[in-house]
């Protein structure tokens, strides 16, 4: 009876830190979840170099973006402090950018190829996480015929010099405001043994600049090999557009004394016929006065 | 008509000194004034930062009550043009109360739009600089006027007791009898003046309806040409009509109600008097409530996402109770009371009248102030209390001391003018016995 008596508490015991250990993981695991870095590189124009990093992380079997979060982005895929390009905090869908300073130049230039890496310091919310992209330097080349014919070729550095692509995934397309809106109904080219593509430009009747200038824009995307990178050139190939300003037109937003001819004309009548009723009326009590006097 | 029974009225209607209860409450009125008008002098030294009013709410109780002042003065135009011009004559009693009231209000619309500015110094600037395209100028202009035909329409009808009050010039003391005689000494009740008097009334009349209808359309233009939830109405101007004729009943009623109960005139304002005006507010009542059925129930119909959180914001939110007590106060209540002919007796009638007016100065503050709070780009990164408005003692004060204001007006001219047209009494009783 007397072993009895001690192995139902030792059961007991045994079962609460049972429960309290597996309670523990759990809030562990609820409060901790794996964060998903993945990291872009971008070259606008041969010219503006960035790196975008997008954080996310899975709750309830949903992804999510992860905001406010501080990145460090490095060069080369050493995180030590000598090759930090700088720090930038992810937005409200998560993504963060930094511009590739010029202090790195030194450092890019050693290689044709280079890699970046992001890096989260852990948290009390998230593990730490790295994001890794290897790119080769490429280039791309717009030349544009009178007769709208579009030419565009992909470059990739090979030791000093600059060589043809082949089967290279490149848009071209023209810049709007709104977005971007392609040459012709080709959505995407590929380039052949030369590197290049030809595109004919198909867009008749587009609105342009004063000049009538429109900005094509040839691009790569999220190439595996390349990364992010397009070219821009302006063109006269658009509509010349005037800007009409309504500044010394009389309409109901102008200024003072441009008001519309059909309000003053009906503002005027009814302030001129009300008051020269009351005008009239006050004459009326001069009227009344002589009459008593 | 013997020549007892004209002098019986004569000196039932003539204006007549303050008694006790009349001291304590021009007293009373002058305090609330007072301290309306020290609260103004620290807005004007401080700026409006002494008011709650921020970024987002820019027009808070100061344009309520300016929108409810116009409201309210537009009873000058219901009872004297429209009942005149359509032949209605009990309302002859009551011309003098509505144009009082209308007089007043007005004048306090026109004095509570410049406090709402922050810098008073630069209201000639508005003249100088005001585009006609502005409903601000188009108000300006359409105030002034309708100021000047209501007190034409106040004068007018005067003239002839004023000859009157000359009359009893034992009655009366030194200035006021100076006054009498600069006013109306000129009036010796000829064929000639008579005729041209009534030509003029009668001229007022009809010239002070589309002013009225425009003096409130344009005020309900201010919101409505702006494109914001609760605002962007078609229906506004008539909205605005139709609430400004029930407040303003509302208003002639409270004061047939203290005029007939102060001055002891139950033979001329009568239970009669309080039973027609019984069923103009319930008409009015219905007619408004109508209007307001139209104003929520269409857009929370469709309950566009702009619109949902400023109509969920009244209906439950955080205006809610506001809306449900001016709603009930304003118009359901008045409606039930004066319904049945036993709520159109003075006392009902005159409780009636009073929520009219509590019920309607609250639903002046809704209209203008929620839908300043709901912008459509949602407000973010600013301090919490832009969030929110809730007016300071400043601006209770101000707004207070212009109501009160705007009561020291009434209650000053009855004790200077008879309240009541004698001489439209008098040959409406000769009329009448003729009849």
């Amino acid at each position: 009876m007397k072993k009895h008596n001690y192995l139902f508490p030792a059961m007991v015991l045994f079962s609460l830190i049972s429960i309290a250990s597996v309670a523990q993981t759990a809030a562990k695991n609820a409060t901790r979840n794996d964060l998903l870095l993945s990291l872009g590189y971008f070259n606008t124009n041969n010219q503006t170099q960035y790196l975008s990093a997008k954080a996310k992380t899975k709750i309830d079997g949903k992804f999510q973006m992860v905001s406010g979060i501080s990145l460090s982005f490095y060069i080369s895929n050493d995180s030590s402090a000598a090759n930090l390009l700088g720090k930038a905090v992810t937005d409200a869908k998560g993504n963060a950018y930094l511009l590739i300073p010029p202090a790195a130049q030194s450092e890019w230039k050693k290689s044709v190829k280079q890699s970046f890496v992001a890096v989260f310091a852990a948290s009390n919310l998230y593990d730490e996480t790295k994001a890794n992209v290897q790119i080769a330097k490429a280039k791309l080349k717009i030349d544009t015929a009178a007769d709208k014919k579009i030419t565009v070729t992909a470059l990739e550095l090979k030791d000093t010099s600059w060589v043809p692509v082949k089967g290279v995934e490149l848009k071209v397309a023209v810049k709007r405001m709104g977005g971007d809106l392609n040459v012709s109904e080709t959505q995407t080219y590929t380039t052949d043994s030369t590197g290049t593509i030809s595109a004919e430009f198909k867009r008749d009747s587009l609105a342009g600049d004063a000049k009538g200038n429109l900005v094509l824009i040839a691009k790569v995307e999220d190439n595996d090999t390349y990364g992010n990178f397009s070219a821009e050139q302006t063109v006269p190939w658009g509509i010349k557009t005037e800007y009409l300003s309504a500044y010394d037109k009389r309409t109901l937003f102008a200024r003072r004394g441009h008001s519309p001819i059909w309000l003053e004309i009906m503002a005027y009548s009814i302030i001129v016929a009300v008051w020269g009723v009351l005008i009239y009326l006050i004459g009326q009590m001069r009227k009344i006065k002589a009459l008593g006097a | 008509m013997d020549t007892l029974a004209k002098q019986q009225i004569t000196e039932d209607l003539l204006p007549q000194k303050f008694g006790k209860q009349g001291q304590i409450w021009v007293a009373f009125l002058s305090v609330l004034c007072l301290v309306g008008f020290i609260a103004y002098c620290r807005q004007l030294s401080k700026g409006l930062v002494v008011t709650g009013m921020r970024d987002y709410v820019s027009w808070g109780i100061y344009i309520s009550n300016f929108v409810f002042f116009v409201a309210i003065s537009l009873v000058g135009s219901l009872i004297t043009a429209v009942l005149r011009l359509t032949d209605v004559h009990w309302s002859t009693p009551l011309t003098r109360i509505a144009e009082i009231i209308a007089v007043s209000a007005v004048t306090f619309a026109s004095i509570i739009i410049i406090v709402d500015m922050g810098r008073p110094d630069r209201f000639y600037n508005l003249f100088i600089h005001g585009r006609l395209q502005s409903p601000i100028v188009w108000d300006v202009i359409v105030i002034t006027t309708y100021f000047f035909i209501s007190l034409l329409l106040l004068y007018f009808p005067l003239l002839p007791d004023l000859q009157i009050l000359l009359k009893y010039k034992e009655k009366t003391n030194k200035y006021l009898y100076k006054l009498y005689t600069f006013l109306g000494s000129f009036w010796k009740n000829t064929p000639g003046q008579i005729s041209i008097s009534n030509k003029a009334v009668n001229i007022l009349c009809i010239t002070i309806i589309p002013v009225a209808f425009s003096i409130h359309t344009v005020t309900s233009w201010l919101f409505a040409t702006t494109y914001r939830p609760g605002w962007d109405s078609t229906n506004f101007g008539a909205y605005f009509i139709s609430g400004a004729f029930l407040v303003g009943a509302g208003g002639v009623v409270v004061a047939m109600y203290v005029f007939r109960t102060h001055y002891k005139l139950e033979k001329y304002i009568t239970d009669d008097h309080f039973d027609k005006m019984g069923k103009v507010l319930v008409m009015l009542a219905l007619l408004y409530l109508y209007f307001n059925v139209n104003e929520f129930l269409v857009p929370a119909f469709k309950m566009k996402k702009p619109e949902e959180e400023h109509l969920l914001g009244l209906f439950t939110g955080e205006f809610a109770p506001v809306f449900w007590f001016a709603i009930t106060t304003a118009m359901i209540i008045p409606i039930l009371i004066l319904i049945f002919k036993k709520g159109r007796k003075p006392k009902p009638a005159f409780v009636a009248g009073l929520l009219v007016v509590i019920g309607s100065w609250f639903k002046r503050y809704l209209i203008v102030t929620p839908t300043l709070l709901h912008p459509f780009l949602p407000i973010h990164d600013v301090p919490a209390s832009y969030h929110h408005y809730f007016p300071t003692w400043e601006e209770w004060s101000i707004a207070i001391g212009s109501l009160a204001g705007a009561l020291l007006i009434i209650t000053f001219f009855a004790r200077i003018f008879p309240i009541i047209p004698i001489q439209e009494t008098i040959t409406e009783t000769e009329e009448h016995e003729k009849a």
